[in-house]
């Protein structure tokens, strides 16, 4: 057999037909560009990070906690690096107080963070100043300090002069650009202090601090990492002290990428798929039209095998062109990111930079896919090809396919249909949801399927209409070689997938809008005293122009369930009980727009004869606490058993409301002293803010202000920069798969010429053939609409319950119009391709065939 | 010495499924024909004339009986042996060209050289375009050659691999008298200069007084005369 025949026919065929073929061939690289350029873009931020993070946390491990190093637990430690070699270690402390400028006339306490670290600090990273200085431990030596920017204006201070803090003043000798072990975004609750170690020993600050954390850093071998981490948790396990690497710290994020990259990179082989999907309808329609070539070749002594291998070859070269053309196309998209852009997200993940170009494995994953796809999705037309015949070149009509069952055909399309789920769990990088996408397809496509004989069914008395148009618009619909089929698959998946796309955007973008609304509050105050709210509430109200928000609250500690007394002295038992932590508690007779009861009946209006409590329905479900419970609370000293008769879910990312994992019906506490948080959306202008702040804070030096303007400000932009990303790609998925519609829909036009000519040598002008056309199309797109429409609900609901973890919700307006614009779009497309069909002059069909 | 018998149909008979009962088309059929004739069959549409060409050619199986080309047994043949005893040894010629749309009149000339492999396909081809008088027209189309033009090219693809039998199904059928005499004047040439053996389905009257022998059809029965 000669394989250079076969190719020399490939390259042929290829040269006549490329045009026709080329539009699908497109439609997956702009598949192939999505997923190679979203994965290689959000490979590049991990990278970017997986490369800083040790200069995120600045050292290898860290031990953290908020009680004071003990004897017990150094001598532990101790004893556990004796078994590593090379290890050096640094300690930091970490504590809230206030600062105040020595001299001059505004002596105000501003909130601070204060961090006392040791000469090694930092392990990797480096302090960057303001200015040409760079950063020596030298600085901090004998009360030197260096401080944020804002220090500066805030306490109106500058290079030179002392603050004092505590029992202590320190010298200001530079302003920090940059530290290493914080992030941007995190929310502090006033500007950094950076001073030595001893220094906030000296200045009395342990003693006093709650709010100190405290870390022990390590630097050890690259290889000895994660058996250290793992054995300090061991020995550790009865401490409040956590361990953890530089890998963990950055994981939050990690996972939130990866759950992205997963994401984008579905919707990026939907509209693959989608392409694919236009590759089926174009390869079946290619062949139709080849059926002649085909036993012709075979006439003249070509065997299945090498006609086969003309065509598969044909589209393997499309294929790889395709997806090289999308390699392209996601170098050039990436070329084309704003260097701001990526400037600001580096800002927002903690590290310098972040280098963007295609990643290999990006690259390659998307050629696989491109070159799988098309081949998955052409084969099955083209095993047709077996089929041919060379005695129909001696015979007029159609190729007159085996009634026989056809097991080559059946064991093909389960390989490609396994070959499909497998890809989209790659893709997906998760087996559930890859099953449940490819699941959604295939549900949608058998449906489909299935609907071909109802339909025909439905429409079957249409074919006794008296009107001509509404009978042969019906009749076409089961003729043979008609294209109910083709048009009910394609235009369903495409609707299904757009559809859902879009829905799933609009969930995401309507919980970020949550957080981003323009009119939320941006300052907060902790600690409020009960007799000090009407006080605040005036300074407020005088200079902003937000109302305050007053929530009470109290800090209560759970001992006990059901006369369960905890024992406090064993972390790990409170810890197994989930109930050792210090909660904040509220109380209010109403629920929050975010809450909502699942079980047991919320409270009236009246104030409680016994304690009541509500609980969050994590707690009921992981912490087996039940209606009727009766759980112990201890407050300030005293113990208030209150019994649960509610079971509540909060929305937690509807952060407006905030939420309570515990709420008291009011009159619980009797008199017990309670302290307000409040919220209000601060005045314009960073000086009338200050302004408010220090007002507030020379009337009531307990009360901690915090303006999360700043921190508000980097969380939209960054969910800016998401909602971005999320709405380009969806505008992507809307774009491509219209595009495939319209070339599935218009290659049916091809079977309609012959059919059309002969309507119009007998006599049927252009205006009733395009009638025929326009109810034979609106009906196919109506019910296409209609199932993509329902089986996108599916889609969304997948997406952003088990992808996004987010709440979903149903856009009944979206489903209707989309089920309309798909029916208009197909009646649309239809019409508009067949205009040449209506056109042409009857003989020239009637000719060609 | 006997005269080689090319082609020899034992009890032929095709039957197709027509609603619930069969239809016989080709009734039980003997025939001979030796090598170098020149067999024209007639007989009016529908009485099995193209049916008996294709079950030559081994394009139709026969329901009963035998066909041997050149002492094969075509009947015992699976496709894909078939495909290649037909590009080796059948050259076919179709009333309406079925030349490749896809393809430049030089290579669908090429396509059974490159089938069997020939090395100097293009050679061979142009060489063949030339005996059909149509040197300069290689690189064109089908669509931009005339119907004779066409059925020139069809019959030199016909002769690509020096086929011992050339069968062709109306092949003036589509053409003007003028195209349709040089059509026969070629097919004649090839008779008399290759020896090869020709059966030839047609109407024209021309043709058959200039072949050997005339084959009637009627009803699916061969007359012979």
């Amino acid at each position: 057999m000669s394989m250079l025949f076969v190719l020399k026919m490939m390259w042929r065929e290829l040269r006549a037909s490329w045009t026709r073929l080329t539009f699908f061939f497109l439609c997956l690289a702009i598949g192939v560009a999505s997923i190679v350029s979203l994965r290689s873009l959000v490979q590049n931020i991990q990278t970017s990070l997986d490369k800083e993070a040790k200069s995120v946390l600045g050292a290898d491990v860290s031990l953290r906690t908020e009680q004071p190093w003990s004897d017990e637990l150094d001598a532990v430690i101790k004893t556990r690096l004796l078994s590593v070699q090379s290890v050096q270690q640094t300690r930091t402390i970490d504590v809230t107080t206030v600062a105040r400028a020595n001299e001059g006339i505004d002596s105000t306490a501003r909130v601070v963070e204060v961090r006392g670290v040791e000469e090694a600090f930092p392990f990797y990273g480096a302090f960057e100043l303001l200015g040409s200085e760079d950063y020596s431990f030298d600085l901090l030596r004998d009360n030197g300090a260096l401080v944020a920017p804002e220090v500066l204006s805030q306490l109106n201070v500058s290079i030179g002069d002392r603050v004092i803090i505590g029992a202590l003043s320190f010298v200001v000798r530079g302003v920090i650009q940059k530290e290493p072990g914080r992030r941007m975004g995190g929310l502090g609750l006033g500007p950094r202090i950076l001073v030595s170690y001893v220094g906030v020993k000296d200045a009395g600050l342990q003693g006093v601090a709650s709010r100190a954390n405290r870390q022990l850093l390590l630097k050890v071998n690259e290889n000895r990492i994660e058996s250290l981490v793992d054995e300090l948790q061991v020995d550790l396990k009865d401490s409040f002290v956590r361990v953890s690497s530089y890998s963990e710290t950055g994981n939050r994020i990690q996972e939130n990428l990866k759950r992205t990259e997963n994401y984008l990179s579905l919707v990026g082989l939907g509209i693959v798929i989608l392409g694919g999907i236009g590759v089926w309808s174009v390869t079946r329609v290619f062949i139709q039209e080849r059926i002649r070539s085909i036993s012709i070749l075979k006439c003249l002594g070509s065997t299945n095998y090498q006609v086969l291998a003309i065509y598969v070859l044909q589209v393997l070269c499309l294929g790889i062109g395709g997806s090289f053309l999308g390699l392209g196309l996601a170098k050039v998209s990436l070329m084309s990111v704003p260097d701001s852009l990526t400037e600001q997200a580096a800002l927002m993940a903690g590290i310098s930079n972040i280098a963007i170009d295609i990643s290999s494995s990006a690259a390659l994953q998307g050629l696989a896919v491109g070159v799988l796809v098309s081949m998955f999705f052409a084969f099955v037309p083209l095993l047709e090809i077996r089929h041919v015949k060379p005695l129909l070149l001696m015979r007029q009509g159609g190729n007159e396919s085996e009634s026989d069952f056809d097991w080559v055909r059946t064991v093909t399309t389960a390989f490609v249909g396994l070959g499909l789920v497998l890809l989209a769990i790659w893709q997906a990088g998760s087996f559930e949801i890859g099953l449940y996408v490819v699941g959604g397809f295939s549900l949608v496509g058998c449906t489909l399927y299935g609907l071909v004989g109802v339909v025909k069914h439905v429409v079957s008395p249409l074919e006794k209409s008296r009107w001509f148009v509404i009978r042969h618009a019906a009749l076409s619909l089961r003729r043979p070689g008609n294209q109910t089929k083709v048009v009910l698959l394609s235009v369903g998946l495409g609707s299904f997938f757009i559809i859902g796309i879009q829905a799933t955007q609009l969930n995401i973008l309507r919980a970020f809008e949550l957080e981003l609304q323009e009119d939320g509050p941006d300052m907060f105050m902790i600690d409020v005293q009960q007799d000090q709210a009407d006080g605040v509430k005036e300074i407020v109200t005088s200079g902003g122009d937000g109302a305050l928000r007053l929530i009470p609250v109290l800090r209560a500690r759970i001992t006990g369930v059901d006369g369960k007394t905890l024992d406090f002295d064993s972390a790990r038992e409170a810890r197994s009980a989930g109930l050792g932590r210090e909660y904040t508690v509220t109380y209010r007779s109403f629920l929050e727009e975010n809450e909502k009861i699942l079980l047991g009946e919320f409270w009236d209006e009246t104030q409680a004869i016994e304690p009541e409590v509500s609980i969050e329905k994590d707690l009921y479900e992981d912490r087996d606490i039940n209606l009727g419970d009766v759980i112990h609370f201890n407050v300030m000293g005293r113990n208030f058993p209150a019994r649960v008769t509610s079971v509540r879910e909060v929305r937690w990312d509807d952060s407006r409301n905030g939420g309570f994992f515990f709420l008291f019906r009011p009159g619980s506490f009797g008199d017990a002293p309670h302290s307000y948080l409040a919220f209000v959306k601060g005045p314009e202008g960073s000086e009338a803010r200050i302004a408010v702040q220090q007002q507030i804070m020379s009337r009531y030096p307990n009360v901690s202000v915090i303006d999360g303007l700043t921190v508000i400000g980097t969380v939209r932009r960054m969910l800016d920069y998401v909602a971005l990303a999320i709405s380009i790609v969806g505008a992507i998925a809307l774009f491509s798969g219209s595009l495939i519609l319209i070339g599935s829909v218009a290659m049916t036009k091809f079977q309609r010429i012959y059919e059309s000519a002969i309507f119009k040598t007998l006599g049927v002008d252009s205006r009733s053939l395009g009638l025929m056309l326009a109810v034979e199309y609106g009906l196919l797109g109506f019910v296409a609409g209609v199932v993509g429409s329902i089986g996108s609900l599916f889609l969304t609901w997948v997406l952003t319950r088990q992808v996004f973890s987010l709440p979903w919700d149903p856009f009944v307006t979206l489903n209707i119009f989309g089920v309309i614009a798909t029916t208009a779009l197909v009646v649309l497309v239809g019409l508009l391709s067949s205009i040449d069909v209506l056109k042409r002059r009857p003989l020239a069909a009637l000719h060609a065939e | 010495m006997p005269e080689k018998k090319m082609i020899e149909l034992q009890g032929v008979c095709k039957k197709v499924a027509s609603g619930n009962h069969s239809l016989t088309i080709l009734q039980p059929t003997d025939l001979s024909v030796a090598a170098g004739e020149f067999v024209s069959i007639i007989g009016p549409s529908g009485s099995g004339k193209s049916t008996l060409l294709g079950l030559i050619a081994g394009l139709d199986v026969p329901t009963s009986g035998h066909v041997f080309v050149d002492t094969v047994d075509v009947t015992d043949l699976d496709e894909d042996r078939l495909a290649k005893f037909r590009g080796e040894n059948v050259g076919f010629v179709f009333q309406f060209f079925h030349l490749i749309p896809s393809l430049k009149a030089i290579e669908n000339i090429a396509v059974p050289l490159e089938i069997a492999g020939e090395r100097d396909a293009f050679k061979k081809a142009r060489d063949l375009l030339d005996e059909v008088g149509l040197t300069a027209r290689g690189d064109h189309y089908p669509w931009q050659l005339s119907g004779g033009e066409q059925q020139r090219v069809a019959i030199a693809r016909a002769l690509a691999n020096d086929p011992q039998v050339l069968l062709a199904d109306e092949p003036t059928g589509n053409l003007d008298s003028r195209s349709g005499g040089q059509v026969v004047d070629l097919l004649l040439k090839v008779n008399k200069v290759l020896g090869t053996t020709i059966v030839m389905v047609t109407h024209d009257s021309e043709l058959t007084s200039r072949s050997s022998r005339v084959l009637k059809m009627r009803d699916g029965k061969l007359d012979l005369h």
